[in-house]
């Protein structure tokens, strides 16, 4: 970089690390970790993560991420969560909540859970919300890359591939992944499952996260191969609803995505209590009404609206 | 059956007889009545108990006894009969003051420290192997749900509120007396010298503040009240039963 | 997980200006899962005292059995019904009698307390779960979302609110705090306490 432009784009957090990194007897970073490598730098150069300079870096990591073992550990994973997705007739219909939690604290009820890797890929946020972030804007990039390399568009298996190799070199170091890569290419809809564990599973219907067994309850319940588009997004609207309202960890709004052949849509963002009393409004699919049960009943289950005649 | 010495229904465990006494309450009574005379009197603004104290010796140094007992800052009793029962008596009621305040974070309304007494009292005209206790007693106290009140309590487990009464020796006289002179808007003060009247009728000896113990309930005003709730500058209740000390019994007496 | 938060709930108390107020949340919860949006926090001790009790689910319906017991033991005792400050202590007490083995409850006690001069002062008190009773002059909390309470009750409550404006900064206390804690919300019920009438109201919630 001409040093000249170099001496008046310096910013304070620049001189910040410089200055550190001085005492430290560190090597600065190098320019490409904030550049154009948008802070994958040092692994596209071959450079790997900074690790603690202790003896067992991953009991260490463990040590302060673990807050199951040690709630007031200092880094906290975010696990509550409801994701799901589904591969039917038209399609892979992706539908996620917006709830982050701090223990029982509510940190956010405004979080992006579907990662947009590139206009044919989603990946889905389940566990550690950065390592989901984090890993999955990696993929896009080595996605997009392939794509460069080979003039074709990754494969999902491929590409849901690579996540998982790599999470898996990262095994037991405490990384906190529960991802599903939904796409389509050559081979129609896909949707693989990919979690920190390493596994990675092919399947027609997921749902990650605290609330997946109240999401699957709805789902498998109202799922068929030949649905149609309205009907699938609604299913997933409804799946999400479901588990915002069952589960205290999830909730708040749910995020709903369609891919199809020409890549992903964004069909819309729901508050999960307007979807209890007033449901999704006039969207194609939905049967009008809120969601709720004590509003579908009218509360006649629990009171008798006429006294019982003795 | 019934001979002067209760024949064969005066054992220690309380039994009927068959014409439906419990004699030996009745006997207790008697030995009640046979104790000196104590007397009670609620007056508008407050109540006096008082007692005479007699010992059967001028060598017994009378100061150190104590026939007027505080129970609680709220609560005080006289009785008359025998001392050894009342002393058990006392202690049980303390303790049960003290019970109360531990749970609630305020002293027994008289009522309730009554009947917890009485209840003490009944339990032993009813369990194997005791006998009733031979004393009655006055109660006098002051709680704001009913304001001053007097109880008497017999060996029996009963209870009674009164306006005033007497107890012990020369109690029919002295009740008697008691009729002619009280009156519902009769002062604490008039009350105090119309118990020392009462109690000189049947008086033997010299009255003097040796031989004469009062306890007094006075009404508080608002502001002692409100002082005695949390957040108040004491925070703690101001006593509304006091004993006499022998000065102001003295300067009654000579009035 | 915190046996004070396996079931989830809080409830809020707020003195006023000869009023008090008292609201919770309605959610029953197994952890994490919601199992019922309609349990009930706040019971009626005597026509202007009312208890409210957060914590174990199981211990809120035996304690609220047992001090119904012990009042109703109390007013046929002493033909009086019992003061806002006895029934504190009362409480407090009961709890202590399970020191080693306690009650996993919080309560709340909100009413109007008779004063000697006749009158009727707000009167509003907490304890933690061995009966450390907490008097406070504006506002008392507990529950699981009793740390976000605290927070916005500092915020909006002020002295002498009448029972409507007293209803209104106790409701939007409680739903917005609520709303920030993933065990307590789905729905909410207030009761203001006047010296002529209790006021009750129940609240839609957020149900996620």
């Amino acid at each position: 970089m001409n040093s000249l432009v170099r001496q008046f784009l310096i910013t304070d957090a620049d001189r910040e690390t410089e200055r550190s990194s001085e005492l430290t007897n560190e090597d600065r970073p190098s320019d490409a970790l904030w550049g154009s490598q948008a802070g994958f730098g040092h692994l596209v150069e071959g450079h790997a993560f900074n690790i603690p300079a202790v003896p067992d870096p991953s009991a260490f990591l463990r040590l302060h991420t673990d807050d199951h073992a040690d709630p007031n550990c200092k880094i906290k994973i975010q696990h509550g969560t409801t994701t799901l997705a589904f591969r039917f007739q038209g399609g892979v219909i992706v539908a996620v909540d917006s709830r982050a939690t701090a223990g029982s604290y509510i940190a956010s009820g405004t979080v992006k859970k579907v990662i947009e890797i590139n206009p044919y890929l989603l990946g889905t946020m389940a566990g550690g919300a950065a390592d989901c972030q984090y890993w999955e804007t990696y993929l896009g990039i080595q996605c997009r890359l392939h794509e460069l390399r080979n003039r074709e568009r990754i494969s999902v298996a491929a590409a849901s591939k690579y996540l998982s190799n790599l999470v898996y070199s990262y095994k037991g170091m405490g990384l906190s992944m529960g991802t599903m890569i939904c796409g389509w290419d050559k081979t129609g809809p896909t949707i693989f499952y990919v979690d920190s564990d390493g596994s990675r599973l092919k399947g027609d219907l997921f749902s990650v996260g605290s609330g997946s067994t109240f999401a699957y309850g709805v789902l498998d319940q109202g799922y068929r191969w030949d649905m149609t588009d309205e009907e699938a997004q609604e299913l997933g609207r409804r799946s999400i609803y479901a588990a915002g309202h069952r589960d205290a960890f999830s909730g708040n709004t749910c995020n709903l995505y369609h891919v199809k052949e020409d890549g992903w849509k964004f069909i819309g963002n729901y508050d999960i209590t307007k979807l209890h009393y007033d449901g999704p409004g006039a969207v194609p699919g939905a049967p009008g009404g809120g969601y709720g049960y004590d509003v579908r009943t009218d509360s006649r289950f629990s009171t008798l609206s006429e006294p019982v005649a003795a | 059956m019934a001979t002067a010495d209760g024949g064969a229904y005066s054992y220690s465990l309380t039994v009927f007889s068959p014409s439906g006494k419990l004699v030996q309450i009745e006997h207790a009574l008697a030995a009640v009545s046979q104790g000196t005379t104590s007397l009670g009197i609620k007056a508008s603004n407050g109540i006096v108990i008082a007692t005479e104290k007699k010992s059967s010796s001028i060598l017994i140094d009378d100061s150190m006894l104590e026939k007027v007992a505080v129970i609680c800052p709220n609560i005080g009793i006289v009785y008359s009969g025998m001392g050894p029962d009342f002393r058990i008596l006392i202690a049980k009621a303390r303790k049960s003051a003290q019970a109360y305040w531990k749970i609630y974070g305020e002293y027994p309304p008289t009522r309730v420290l009554t009947q917890e007494i009485a209840t003490v009292m009944q339990e032993a005209t009813q369990s194997g192997g005791v006998r009733p206790y031979g004393v009655s007693l006055l109660v006098a106290g002051y709680d704001s749900n009913r304001g001053p009140t007097l109880y008497q309590v017999d060996p029996s487990g009963s209870f009674w509120a009164w306006k005033a009464s007497a107890i012990g020796k020369n109690m029919t006289n002295a009740k008697t007396f008691l009729e002619k002179r009280y009156n519902d808007d009769i002062s604490l003060e008039d009350a105090i010298h119309t118990a020392l009247l009462t109690l000189k009728e049947g008086f033997e000896g010299q009255m003097t503040e040796k031989t004469i113990e009062i306890g007094v309930v006075t009404v508080p005003t608002l502001a002692e009240l409100e002082e005695g709730k949390i957040g108040g500058v004491t925070g703690r209740v101001k006593p509304t039963f006091r004993k006499l000390t022998e000065e102001e019994v003295r300067d009654y007496l000579a009035l | 997980m915190s046996i004070m938060e396996h079931n989830g709930g809080s409830v809020i108390a707020m003195a006023g200006k000869d009023c008090v107020a008292i609201a919770s949340d309605l959610r029953l919860g197994a952890g994490a899962m919601t199992v019922a949006m309609n349990f009930e926090k706040i019971f009626p001790v005597s026509d202007r005292i009312y208890l409210g009790l957060t914590g174990l689910a199981t211990d809120i319906t035996t304690l609220r059995d047992r001090f119904r017991y012990l009042v109703n033991m109390f007013t046929i005792k002493e033909s009086r019904t019992i003061e806002p400050s006895t029934f504190a202590h009362l409480v407090s007490s009961t709890l202590y009698s399970r020191r080693f083995g306690p009650y996993f409850t919080e309560p709340v006690i909100a009413g109007l307390e008779r004063t000697p001069s006749g009158g009727l002062k707000p009167y509003i008190a907490g304890a933690d779960l061995i009966g450390c009773l907490n008097f406070a002059e504006d506002f008392i909390v507990a529950g699981t979302a009793s740390d976000k309470l605290f927070g916005v009750a500092e915020g909006l409550w002020e002295p002498n609110l009448g029972p409507e404006d007293l209803f209104e900064t106790i409701s939007q206390t409680l739903l917005n705090s609520v709303d920030r804690d993933a065990y307590s919300g789905w729905g909410a019920i207030v009761y203001v306490i006047t010296p002529e009438k209790v006021i009750t109201r129940t609240l839609k919630g957020r149900m996620d």
